[in-house]
């Protein structure tokens, strides 16, 4: 028998649950709609990236172009009338680089957020670990020392891009160890002094680089100008199973932001989290180095610009920041193109151009919540 | 059924030793207090529980399994921790935050359900902290920020919870209320373990309490078996008075004073204060302080300075509640008297009970030994012998008594006569 007390008790109870389940649907559909959002977004940014350049070629002839291009559509007469020409500058030179684009933004920003999240420091993006002077200092000796192999067909850059930021990372980390632990603070200040060091070697290279030092400054400055198909299809794979390793560990992020200490109280095993994330970082942000050289900014005013917009929680946090970096880098570049068309600027000029001012003002605006 | 052993467990940062064998266990339905001074290793000793710090000798046995061969998962699913500051990175709301605590409950690729969400409601609402649930964490405030790692740890549906200081930025209103409610939990067949720098709130709450001082445990059991004066004394360095709260029964502990190197202390000079009815208590208590030997009379058992004479350990002749002086007890106070090196009247009340008192002191000054009056408050008003204290009083004054106006002269006073005869 139920008293009239405990009846209206469990009635309440039910209308909490409710109302908590409600506030939570519209959290999840927010969610949902941030992402299409987005995607929609990219997708524009895309097309008209594509229409772009020192040959116009109007929007509608890119869309049939593009349509033409999916196997089972391409039969139809919609791809009669198109010239040759505008085809192959459309497949083969802006599509890729367009393509480039998206999954080093995609990279760098989902770097640059892990790396945030693990160090709880907003201040933390691939550089601070010095994954990107190691990467920069592979390629620069690449490019001087003219290492010439291939490795499935991938060229020697790339590769020695790759090595030298998991080299980097794999220094950094060791130092940064005190017995079986690393503490934020000496991973920090050890990836500052790494970088450092790396980066003086870079320097050195310039010096001594005597016929090559054009390249190898234009490669540091970083850009898509040679960003072929061979370059997309090397990182792609390493991209996709980066971003979805990561999406598994971001519960982990949002706790981690109580501290370590207490993320381990909450079921993390930190020490093995944080090991997973940083390798993980470190592969994003070799991926996007090794086909596009140093984008400064992307690492560090996405997922922070991003976690304005959506909120700090990483499931969403993640996933819309790694969308912002793809759309914010492909108009870096379509404005690197055309700015002073002919002639191309270096992407990495634009986003800090555009990065600067921009995180700036985000930061006078909400100065008070960045103490640490 | 939930059991904690802890078993010869041994700790240190680097090489410090900062916890020495320590073994004790506790089971569900107990609230433990861990006491001790700072460095004792009280927040250690929670550290290793929580499975935080790996102790390089001896076991943690949650249940009889070593929590250290345990994932940190499922010892999260049992232990929760409330740790003393909690500083969250980034924007998240309150319940966001105490959301996290269902984290041990939920695999990498589940979302909180409503069944989360309604624990997380819960856990809120016993610790007050619903109302804020949109807000950012970053903007409550300290004791609010308190109560919703509370809340946090109680999402976790702990069996054990570990509290470092709960109460530290709490009011007094609000440390009631949570340590209430972790009374409460404890009855839920909980097993509560707690630091506490407050021993009453611990003394009135815990059912056992953990003394630690020096890395070791110097007191283990029920309030009232460690929280002697002589283990607080021991394990911190103050002489602090004992008893139990008349309103609330439990133990309540004043600290009283630093323990005293003997170099300070005046004990080489004995002070007998002449008071009664509240007339002494605060200079009874300046003079113990200052580490002076003290001892008083004639007191009537009840009287305010009876009480303090006796908290503080003086020794005093003393004479059956509102009785008159009768002779034993006069003749107890003029020996002690003879044993001093000063005798100081307090600005006592003087009825026909205890005129005695003011013979005792016109004794004292036949037998030359210096005596202070302090004489502030005219004896007029204070004489309810028609007149004869008030001349008694005035022969007094006559004999060479020292007469100030304030304690603080008369201790002044007191220094001079001790140093005179020393030098």
């Amino acid at each position: 028998m139920i008293t009239r007390q405990a009846f209206r008790k469990l009635l309440s109870r039910d209308d909490d649950l409710k109302a908590c389940e409600a506030e939570y649907l519209r959290r999840y559909r927010r969610w949902k709609c941030i992402i299409v959002i987005l995607i929609v977004l990219l997708g524009l940014v895309t097309i008209v990236s594509l229409s772009m350049g020192f040959a116009e070629i109007p929007i509608s002839h890119i869309v049939r172009i593009l349509v033409n291009e999916v196997p089972i559509l391409g039969n139809l007469p919609s791809g009669s009338g198109l010239s040759e020409s505008e085809r192959i500058i459309i497949t083969q030179i802006r599509l890729p680089r367009i393509f480039a684009g998206i999954l080093v933004g995609v990279s760098l920003a989902a770097s640059g957020a892990v790396f945030q999240g693990i160090f709880r420091n907003p201040m933390a993006d691939p550089y601070v670990l010095g994954v990107s002077s190691g990467a920069a200092l592979g390629a620069a000796l690449a490019i001087v020392l003219k290492v010439g192999f291939t490795f499935f067909g991938i060229d020697t850059i790339p590769i020695m891009a790759f090595i030298g930021a998991v080299a980097a990372t794999l220094t950094v980390y060791n130092i940064a160890r005190v017995g079986s632990r690393t503490p934020v603070v000496t991973l920090l200040l050890s990836g500052i002094a790494v970088s450092i060091f790396l980066s003086a070697i870079v320097s050195m290279l310039q010096v001594v680089a005597g016929w090559e030092l054009h390249e190898l400054v234009f490669w540091l400055m970083g850009g898509f100008s040679y960003a072929k198909w061979k370059d997309v299809w090397a990182i792609l794979p390493l991209v996709c199973i980066g971003i979805t390793l990561v999406y598994l560990f971001a519960r982990d992020l949002n706790v981690m932001a109580l501290g370590e200490e207490e993320a381990q109280h909450l079921g993390v095993d930190i020490e093995k989290s944080k090991k997973i994330l940083i390798v993980l970082g470190s592969l994003l942000t070799a991926s996007a180095v090794s086909i596009s050289g140093l984008i400064g900014f992307v690492g560090l005013i996405v997922p922070h610009l991003t976690r304005i917009l959506v909120g700090p929680d990483h499931r969403i946090l993640l996933p819309s920041s790694l969308l912002t970096g793809a759309i914010f880098l492909v108009s870096c570049d379509a404005l690197a193109r055309v700015v002073f068309a002919p002639s191309e600027l270096p992407v990495g000029i634009i986003t800090a151009l555009s990065g600067g001012p921009f995180f700036i003002y985000l930061l006078r605006k909400k100065k008070g919540s960045y103490s640490l | 059924m939930v059991s904690l052993e802890i078993d010869g467990v041994s700790c240190r940062y680097e090489s410090i030793e900062v916890l020495d064998s320590l073994s004790f266990s506790a089971k569900e339905g107990e609230f433990i207090g861990v006491l001790g001074p700072n460095g004792s290793g009280k927040t250690t000793l929670l550290r290793t529980i929580s499975r935080t710090l790996k102790p390089h000798r001896g076991v943690v046995l949650l249940d009889s399994r070593d929590i250290y061969q345990m994932a940190h998962r499922d010892v999260a699913k049992q232990v929760a921790v409330v740790p003393q500051d909690s500083v969250v990175a980034f924007d998240f709301t309150v319940l966001d935050v105490v959301l996290m605590g269902r984290n041990p409950h939920l695999n990498r690729f589940q979302f909180e359900s409503s069944d989360d969400l309604l624990i997380a409601k819960e856990s809120m609402e016993l610790t007050e902290t619903w109302h804020l649930a949109d807000r950012p964490i970053a903007e409550v405030s300290g004791g609010e920020r308190q109560r919703i790692v509370i809340a946090r740890a109680l999402a976790q549906k702990p069996k054990v919870l570990l509290l470092d200081e709960p109460t530290l930025h709490l009011d007094i209103n609000s440390q009631i209320e949570v340590l209430d409610l972790l009374k409460r939990l404890c009855k839920e067949s909980k097993l509560v373990i707690a630091v506490f720098h407050d021993f009453n709130l611990a003394a009135r709450y815990c059912d056992k309490i953990i003394l630690l001082h020096n890395k070791k445990i110097v007191s283990l059991g029920e309030p009232e078996k460690v929280l002697t004066k002589e283990n607080i004394s021991h394990a911190f360095r103050v002489e602090a008075f004992v008893k139990h709260h008349p309103i609330t029964g439990s133990l309540y502990v004043v600290p009283l004073l630093r323990s005293m190197s003997r170099k300070m202390r005046k004990e080489d000079f004995r002070i007998h204060i002449i008071c009664g009815g509240g007339s002494g208590t605060s200079l009874m208590t300046k003079l113990v302080r200052e580490g002076w030997n003290v001892t008083a009379g004639v007191l009537n058992i009840l009287d305010t300075d009876h009480e303090v004479a006796q908290t503080l350990g003086i020794p005093t002749a003393t004479e059956a509640p509102f009785s008159p002086i009768t002779k034993e007890a006069y003749e107890e106070n003029l020996r002690l008297i003879q044993q001093s090196g000063a005798v100081i009247v307090a600005e006592l009340l003087i009825g026909h009970g205890n005129l005695k008192n003011l013979k005792a002191v016109q004794a004292a000054l036949e037998k030359s030994i210096p005596t202070i009056v302090i004489n502030n408050i005219p004896i007029e008003s204070r004489d309810f012998t028609n007149g004869e204290a008030e001349r008694l009083f005035k022969q007094l004054l006559a004999k060479r008594a020292i007469i100030v106006k304030t304690e603080e002269e008369g201790i002044r006073v007191l220094e001079l006569l001790r140093n005179q005869r020393f030098s």
